[in-house]
């Protein structure tokens, strides 16, 4: 189970980078992301949601600042898995070799998987002969291309560990001669040492009889030689034991490390081999795996699997990962059966990951790899189009990826960019309820929210029309300014029409309903006094102009109106007397002559009864009179 | 001129005396003239009054023989404590309104009734204002009759 799950792994997350990169880098290897100007963690960024699930992963997953992906909760290093990427996608360019040396390599090396499978299970040694030959035919192997050397990297291993062997035998031959040579040195000495004991006695005797003892001594000098040979030969068997040992274990270490080294480069057939091989070149049972435990080959084959650290376990993992590669394999052939590119595409990732150099992967046929290349393209289209947030474009490319697979499910794509256009047209509506509003500011922020959630939004270029004409409304503002300040309402009133967008400024807006209203007020007011005026044609007249003169002394906007002092003179020509006399009582007045003022009054009066204006003058005047002495 | 020269030669008149006597006479009667004169009237007698003038230019009205009888309809009365504000029309214009005032001290023989034509001996005065500021040009009325 931890094995299955080991090489679940790394493939899932190679797939996973592989399918998230092209969302985030563009062909230069820069981040699209960082082009775009937005960052995930820009906290102004607007109308951000958590970024939703697609072809099963999370969106965006690739911080670009560090290089590091989120997925599930955890951060992955995505440096190498798009070097995985772009390898599945060189996979997807190449076309499979099925020359004829490639046939020849693929024979030969079935050849010599099923040889040491049969050798493995039987208990049967396989001999230094037939390990020569297994050599041998790696050695042939290696002058394909695509074996990139391995198979001559392994013979060559087999072959030092067969030297190894022979020069331990050599060794142990040596010894096993020594050892010869020691007992016939024992014997020879035993012999002299018995010889001069038997001469001893004789000599005794001898010499008890006045004899002499020469012969005994030539005998002990060579007991005395045969005796430090022993020695010497005694002393160089543990020197041979010792060479080797150490010769056997510097071996084991090199074609341990060769077969792991094949593991985790996923060369699963030449670790298969290696791993089999390995009991029939070491035949003294030992299988445990001698490198440091710190070193980066023992901990990627043993770390995460917790298995024993055994070229049996090599061997096992191997195993497995031709058998998940080959089934990846199967499942894609089936998917692309039933023209499910999605999962077809997602199973040729791990099988690629996985297995890049097994003899199923790298004969993937040509025309598959089309169809899943065509597909992968409109994923990365898609990813990218989602990454530059061009929402139509991701839904004309999940309508072609439906197209292409029809188990494509593109709900939640489409409901998310449906979701965002919707985002981005609200914001749009914002602004225009703002541009209507006058608020220029309001307009352009969200015009700018619009924008950041949708770029390409269509109907940002409304906005931007809109925009191009409220510029354009400068010189009418300008203009409008200069009537307002020379008090020529009438003009704006008579092009109303003109000055209309000036109500996009909220003060300018304000001026003009109140310069549309003041004419439309004196408007009003002398159509009223022209139908009262033609009513009676004595009173009319100054009616008209004491009403228009006590409208021009109330405000003198009134005055600055054109047609409003036409009126105001006609109706002032029309009631001659009247205004003569008034205008003589106001002169009067003003030079201290009540007398004369008051006459004046009477006079008005006289012409137009009902003149608030005279009998107010002949009220003022008459109490200053009254009030005197005389 | 026979019978100028036969008067003339036949019977010599002095007149002398007579033109000294005549002369005599006329001093005596002109001191009796001005020795009977009422002392009510002024040195000046009431004199025609042009109305267009006086809206123009009141206070010459003051200033050159102030003393006026106008004939006139009341055509308004109005009171302002003891003074009454009259508003005559003139008999050859009734367009115009000659306002007099009555002052309140001023004890008229006959009461004047708004309707009624009356012959007015009005003066032209200035007065001033309880700021010391000049009132010009008032027809002040002195004495009223009835037609």
């Amino acid at each position: 189970m931890n094995t299955l799950r080991y090489f679940t792994l790394i493939p899932l997350m190679v797939g996973i980078a592989a399918a998230q990169m092209p969302s985030s880098f563009d062909a230069s290897g820069r981040s699209t992301q960082a082009q775009s100007g937005v960052s995930n963690d820009d906290p102004n960024r607007v109308g951000e949601t958590p970024p939703p699930q697609m072809f099963g992963m999370e969106l965006p997953l690739l911080d670009p600042s560090n290089d590091t992906m989120s997925y599930g909760g955890a951060k992955f290093d995505v440096g190498n898995n798009a070097v995985v990427r772009e390898r599945f996608e060189k996979f997807l360019r190449q076309t499979p070799d099925d020359s004829e040396a490639s046939r020849i390599y693929r024979k030969k090396l079935e050849s010599i998987l099923d040889y040491t499978q049969r050798y493995s299970k039987s208990s049967d040694k396989i001999g230094s002969k037939t390990l020569v030959k297994i050599g041998t035919g790696l050695y042939d192997m290696s002058s394909y291309p695509g074996d990139g050397e391995q198979s001559g990297t392994l013979a060559s291993a087999i072959v030092s560990a067969l030297d190894v062997q022979r020069a331990n035998r050599r060794r142990d031959q040596a010894n096993a001669e020594l050892d010869k040579e020691i007992d016939k040195l024992i014997t020879k000495t035993n012999t002299l040492t018995n010889r001069n004991t038997q001469k001893g006695n004789r000599s005794s005797k001898t010499s008890q009889g006045g004899g002499s003892n020469g012969g005994y001594t030539s005998h002990t000098y060579l007991i005395a030689a045969n005796t430090s040979k022993i020695a010497e030969k005694k002393a160089k068997q543990p020197a041979n034991e010792a060479a080797s040992l150490a010769s056997l274990q510097a071996a084991k270490i090199n074609y341990q490390a060769l077969v792991v080294w094949f593991l985790a480069q996923r060369r699963y057939d030449h670790a298969v081999i290696g791993a089999r091989v390995y009991r029939h070149v070491f035949k003294d049972g030992d299988t445990e795996v001698k490198l440091d435990k710190n070193s980066d080959a023992y901990k990627m084959a043993f770390g995460i699997s917790g298995l024993p650290p055994t070229i049996n376990t090599v061997d096992a993992l191997a195993n497995n990962a031709r058998r998940e590669v080959q089934q990846s394999i199967d499942a894609v052939f089936s998917a692309l059966a039933q023209n499910k590119l999605g999962e077809a595409t997602n199973r040729l990732i791990t099988a690629v990951a996985a297995g890049e150099y097994m003899q199923c992967v790298a004969t993937f046929p040509s025309k598959d790899r089309q169809r899943i290349a065509e597909y992968w393209t409109l994923r990365k289209r898609s990813l990218t189009a989602l990454n530059a947030r061009d929402y139509d474009n991701v839904e004309r490319i999940a309508d072609e990826m439906k197209k292409l697979d029809s188990e494509f499910d593109d709900s939640l794509l489409r409901s998310y960019t449906s979701g965002k256009k919707r985002q981005s047209n609200f914001a749009l509506r914002s602004a225009r309820k703002a541009l209507a509003e006058g608020n220029d500011e309001e307009f352009r922020k969200h015009v700018t929210e619009a924008a950041v959630i949708w770029p390409l939004n269509p109907n940002l270029d409304k906005g931007e029309e809109e925009i191009a004409k409220l510029d354009s409304f400068e010189p009418q503002k300008a203009e409008f300014k200069v009537l307002v300040e020379r008090k020529e309402y009438r003009t704006i009133y008579n092009e109303r029409e003109r000055f209309k967008v000036v109500a996009t400024d909220p003060e300018l807006e304000k001026k003009y309903t109140e310069v549309l209203e003041h004419v439309a007020r004196i408007d009003a007011t002398l159509a009223e006094l022209e139908s009262f005026a033609k009513q009676d044609r004595t009173i009319g007249p100054c009616t008209a102009y004491e009403k228009l003169d006590e409208m021009k002394k109330n405000n003198e906007l009134y005055a600055a109106d054109k047609k409003f002092m036409n009126e105001y003179n006609r109706y002032a020509s029309e009631a001659h007397d009247f205004v003569e006399a008034i205008r003589y009582a106001e002169d009067c007045e003003a030079r201290g002559e009540h007398g004369s003022a008051l006459a004046c009054y009477y006079r008005a009066r006289c012409f137009y009864p009902n003149s608030n204006l005279a009998k107010a003058g002949a009220d003022r005047v008459t109490a200053i009179i009254v009030s005197a002495q005389y | 001129m026979a019978r100028s020269s036969r008067r003339g030669r036949g019977k010599k008149t002095n007149v002398t005396p007579l033109i000294i006597g005549g002369l005599g006479l006329l001093v005596v009667l002109l001191a009796a003239m001005l020795f009977f004169k009422p002392a009510t009237r002024s040195n000046t007698a009431a004199k025609p009054f042009n109305i267009a003038q006086y809206r123009q230019d009141g206070s010459r009205f003051a200033s050159t023989g102030n003393r006026y009888v106008l004939e006139g309809k009341v055509e308004n009365i109005e009171t302002h404590g003891d003074n009454r504000m009259v508003a005559i029309s003139m008999a050859n214009n009734r367009n115009e309104r000659l306002p007099l005032l009555v002052p309140g001290s001023r004890q008229l023989p006959i009461n004047i009734t708004r309707g009624d034509t009356f012959i007015f001996d009005v003066s032209c005065r200035t007065g001033r204002d309880a700021s010391g500021n000049e009132v010009k040009g008032i027809l002040v009325v002195n004495d009223v009759r009835t037609k």
